[in-house]
């Protein structure tokens, strides 16, 4: 079983800090990794570039999500206290051996799986009230594990009043940009509010690669980021794909009038040089408020790192200080294991 | 076989039918239903009535569907998070299921039920077709398609969207000339068959528009007012 | 052939069919890419690398309803299958409405699909979960009318009638409507690519999110069987099932099956997801009516 485990691809999953190495975006072409979505499917953490200390933790909770067996590899980077026993790189030249040698020894056994660093307990204790904790008086009410219950809320959409959600997402979801972490108020899959928590990092951007991603299309997002992307083949099936039919017309507009469809065109034929959006006071809410998830993506990941920057910093966030203590987001569970 | 079939597929039906009240949470009280009729489903297809079997599992599964789809949109609750009481008005629901109860064991017991043997190679799903629209087929299966053309077009006309703009936006239709006064029939002030629909949707609009769009609504919805 | 030589069959037919769908999307996926071979024993790899790890819940999940729902979309998918064919009379459920009893297995779907997102206490997977509902409910009732159409001309429900009424044409050039709006069901079925509202890269992995170790492996597996049983009901439906010459029945069913595959992969790796609103306004206003016409065409013909 080990023998056959250790033949597939090494799932990898990346968390991307400052400063990360400008390959970070390229591992997805090496045929002996996969670099997953999600940590649930990961064997091995890979850190790459540092993570501002504000973030660490959002790192521990994110560790404990990867199933056992599991390791740590840092890359360009300093391990923090809870993981000072994980694996290291500072050479770029040997981080794949590295990642295969560490799932070889992990499946083996010689290397042992990494514990969990936080509690594997609720964030609240139970305060359920009645036979199934409903709050005791009606139907529902109660707060078991100190949540209440999402309520519905005006909207300012289509009148169908659903249940505002707020929760924390980002920084290492990977169709977010690195490091930018937002507070999104849902109904639906609809955003009604957004705040920064935090920016995301500068760095080489692929947005063209994140779209054709989010559009569904991961094999053409492969081979935009092996490029030379003047390939006629390459054109003709992005022309094929349909992407221009995808993109709702005006979605995103810029102060500058630039769309995602422009901005994704721009991208995909000339990625090294993305053009600078002005920004112009243009915000997140300007810019998110009202959109479908899917939509968002495709605007959060249409520009480039300065821009996302500047709009991010133009965003109110009076929150930019509040605890992000028991938030529910992907990220955010304490890791709880079977 | 059949009989231990029979047996297993009403318990079953029975048990989750008693977990649709037991159980903490909307949708697993709406799956639990659908597993119930499922199960009547079945027992349907052992008594050699195929199509009115799967056509229940078919239909109780869209329906369940539906109705657990609305209860995520109102009540984010993902895997039954925050527990539910599913039982309420404990009285008045003890008493209708009793005498839901005794009826329907009088009705079963009354009943002369039949008690033949079908015979073998006989198609069912024909007879049920001809006993239930006889010659009119032709009629409901183009009632049905009308019907459910009506229903999309219904939606579509009154969805966001509309043909002069969107609705939340004001919808006027353009001018006979430019710069001219709204086409189309003027909206009474207030009160009048005509301010009805113009006042109520606006006002929904109104409540749950984010501020800095109220100007353009006022605008838009004054308009034939002071034409008038 | 009596039932249980056909059982047999199928068991083999959904496992090879699994394993060469596997290898095909891998085929599909590296070829646009633009990367090299594919191992045949990539799946294996991957199954065992999947099986390695441990299964992870989350703080609060419905464990019950998180099973049932990879077990279930496993077993819709091989009763797809059973009702379709192998050879004249021959279909492991072989019953007159196996056209309806498909149905009923196309709603399920969508409820599993649906439990498999609710059930983890994940708002990425219930998104997900719900989304994929708004697609999957149209599009399943679109595909009823195109079989609705497949099934005038064989005046029965019954998918054994729908082949042998092929004999002499097959419902794709009879119905040249009804095969397209019929592959995006299966898009839609198999959560793949331009209908994959369900699992999609946006939602990193959406109802599969928090899906680890054997969890995993048990989805991606079940989503690979419902590929095999649609593509093998949608030959059956509008190739001509078994029908063809010299080679025996099940030889030709295996083939246009395995065509079938290879084209909604493929489409499911070159078409482009659009924003769910778009989708729906796609689905209501331009294919419904579409499928209308299929339907109209189809009974103007039956009463020609």
């Amino acid at each position: 079983m080990a023998k056959l485990a250790s033949q597939a691809p090494v799932p990898v999953f990346v968390a991307q800090g400052d400063d990360a190495p400008a390959e970070t975006a390229r591992l997805c072409l090496n045929s002996t990794l996969t670099i997953v979505e999600t940590p649930r499917a990961a064997a091995i953490l890979l850190v790459a570039g540092t993570i501002p200390a504000s973030l660490i933790p959002n790192l521990h909770r994110l560790h404990d999500q990867l199933p056992h067996p599991r390791a740590t590899v840092f890359w360009q980077a300093e391990p923090t206290d809870l993981l000072s026993e994980a694996v290291t790189v500072r050479n770029d030249d040997n981080l794949v051996s590295v990642l295969t040698d560490t799932r070889s020894s992990l499946l083996s056994g010689s290397h042992g799986t990494e514990a969990d660093l936080l509690p594997d307990a609720p964030p609240n204790e139970w305060r359920g009230v009645g036979s199934h904790g409903q709050g005791g008086k009606g139907m529902m009410g109660g707060t078991p594990y100190g949540r209440p219950m999402a309520m519905t809320a005006a909207d300012f959409r289509d009148g169908l009043e659903l249940d505002a959600y707020t929760a924390d997402f980002g920084p290492f979801l990977p169709m977010f940009p690195p490091g930018l972490v937002l507070t999104l108020t849902l109904q639906g899959d609809v955003i009604q509010k957004v705040s920064v928590v935090h920016l995301p990092f500068a760095g080489e951007g692929n947005a063209g690669a994140a779209l054709l991603r989010l559009l569904g299309l991961p094999a053409l997002a492969k081979r935009l980021l092996r490029g030379p992307s003047d390939d006629a083949d390459f054109k003709r099936l992005i022309r094929l794909s349909g992407v221009r039919a995808a993109i709702p017309p005006g979605l995103g507009c810029a102060p500058n009038g630039s769309d995602v469809r422009e901005r994704f065109e721009r991208l995909t034929t000339d990625p090294g040089n993305p053009s600078k959006v002005h920004v112009d006071g243009v915000g997140l809410g300007d810019l998110l408020i009202g959109l479908e998830w899917h939509e968002a993506m495709l605007v959060l990941n249409s520009f480039d790192d300065e821009s996302l920057r500047a709009i991010c910093a133009n965003t109110s966030s009076p929150e930019l200080e509040e605890k992000n203590g028991d938030s529910m987001d992907h990220e955010g569970h304490a890791g709880h294991m079977s | 076989m059949t009989d231990i079939a029979f047996y297993a597929l009403s318990a079953l039906a029975i048990w989750s039918g008693w977990r649709v009240f037991r159980v903490d949470s909307m949708i697993r009280a709406t799956f639990a239903l659908m597993v119930s009729f499922i199960c009547v489903g079945g027992i349907a297809l052992l008594m050699s009535a195929d199509y009115i079997g799967i056509a229940t599992v078919f239909m109780m599964a869209v329906e369940m569907m539906v109705m657990g789809l609305f209860m995520v949109m109102f009540m984010m609750n993902p895997a039954g998070l925050n527990p539910m009481q599913m039982v309420h008005q404990h009285r008045f629901s003890i008493g209708a299921g009793i005498a839901a109860f005794i009826g329907l064991t009088v009705a079963v017991l009354a009943t002369n039920l039949p008690n033949n043997p079908l015979p073998a190679g006989r198609d069912t799903l024909h007879d049920l077709g001809v006993e239930l629209l006889g010659g009119s087929m032709l009629i409901f299966e183009t009632a049905g398609v009308t019907l459910l053309a009506t229903m999309v077009g219904a939606v579509v006309l009154s969805s966001r969207p509309g043909r002069f703009g969107d609705s939340d936006a004001g919808a006027v239709p353009p001018g006979l000339q430019p710069g001219g006064q709204p086409a189309g029939r003027k909206v009474e002030k207030s009160g009048g068959h005509g301010g009805h629909g113009g006042d109520s949707s606006h006002d929904m609009n109104m409540k749950g528009a984010p501020k800095s769009d109220d100007a353009p609504h006022k605008r838009h919805g004054k308009m034939p007012e002071e034409e008038s | 052939m009596t039932f249980a030589p056909a059982l047999t069959t199928l068991i083999l037919f959904l496992a090879i069919g699994i394993w060469i769908a596997a290898i095909l999307d891998a085929v599909f996926y590296r070829r646009i890419s633009g990367q090299g071979g594919v191992s045949v024993l990539s799946p294996f790899y991957a199954a065992a690398a999947h099986l390695s790890r441990q299964r992870l819940t989350t703080e609060a999940p419905d464990r019950l309803n998180w099973y049932l729902a990879i077990a279930g979309y496993l077993a819709i998918a091989t009763i797809g299958l059973a009702v379709v064919p192998f050879g004249p009379e021959t279909a492991v459920i072989g019953i007159k409405t196996s056209v309806v009893l498909w149905g009923a297995c196309e709603s399920l779907v969508v409820v599993l699909v649906f439990l498999h997102g609710w059930s983890p206490n994940s708002p990425l997977a219930l998104i997900g979960a719900y989304r994929y509902v708004a697609i999957g409910l149209p599009i399943m009732l679109l595909s009823m009318f195109v079989l609705i159409a497949a099934a005038l001309p064989a005046r029965s429900l019954d998918l054994r009638d729908i082949v042998a009424s092929q004999e002499g044409l097959w419902n794709i050039i009879r119905q040249p409507l009804g095969l397209p709006l019929f592959l995006l069901l299966g898009l839609s079925l198999t959560l793949r690519g331009p209908f994959d509202y369900a699992d999609s890269a946006d939602l990193a992995g959406g109802t599969s999110v928090e899906d680890s170790g054997a969890n995993r492996a048990g989805w991606q597996v079940a989503r690979l069987a419902m590929l095999v049983g649609f593509s093998a009901i949608a030959a059956s439906t509008f190739l001509g099932g078994y029908l063809g010459p010299i080679l025996p029945g099940i030889v030709w069913l295996a083939i246009k099956t395995l065509i079938l595959m290879a084209v909604v992969i493929g489409l499911s790796h070159l078409l482009a997801r659009m924003p769910v609103a778009r989708m729906l306004g796609l689905i209501w206003k331009f294919l419904l009516p579409i499928a209308f016409v299929d339907l109209l065409l189809a009974g103007l013909v039956a009463l020609a």
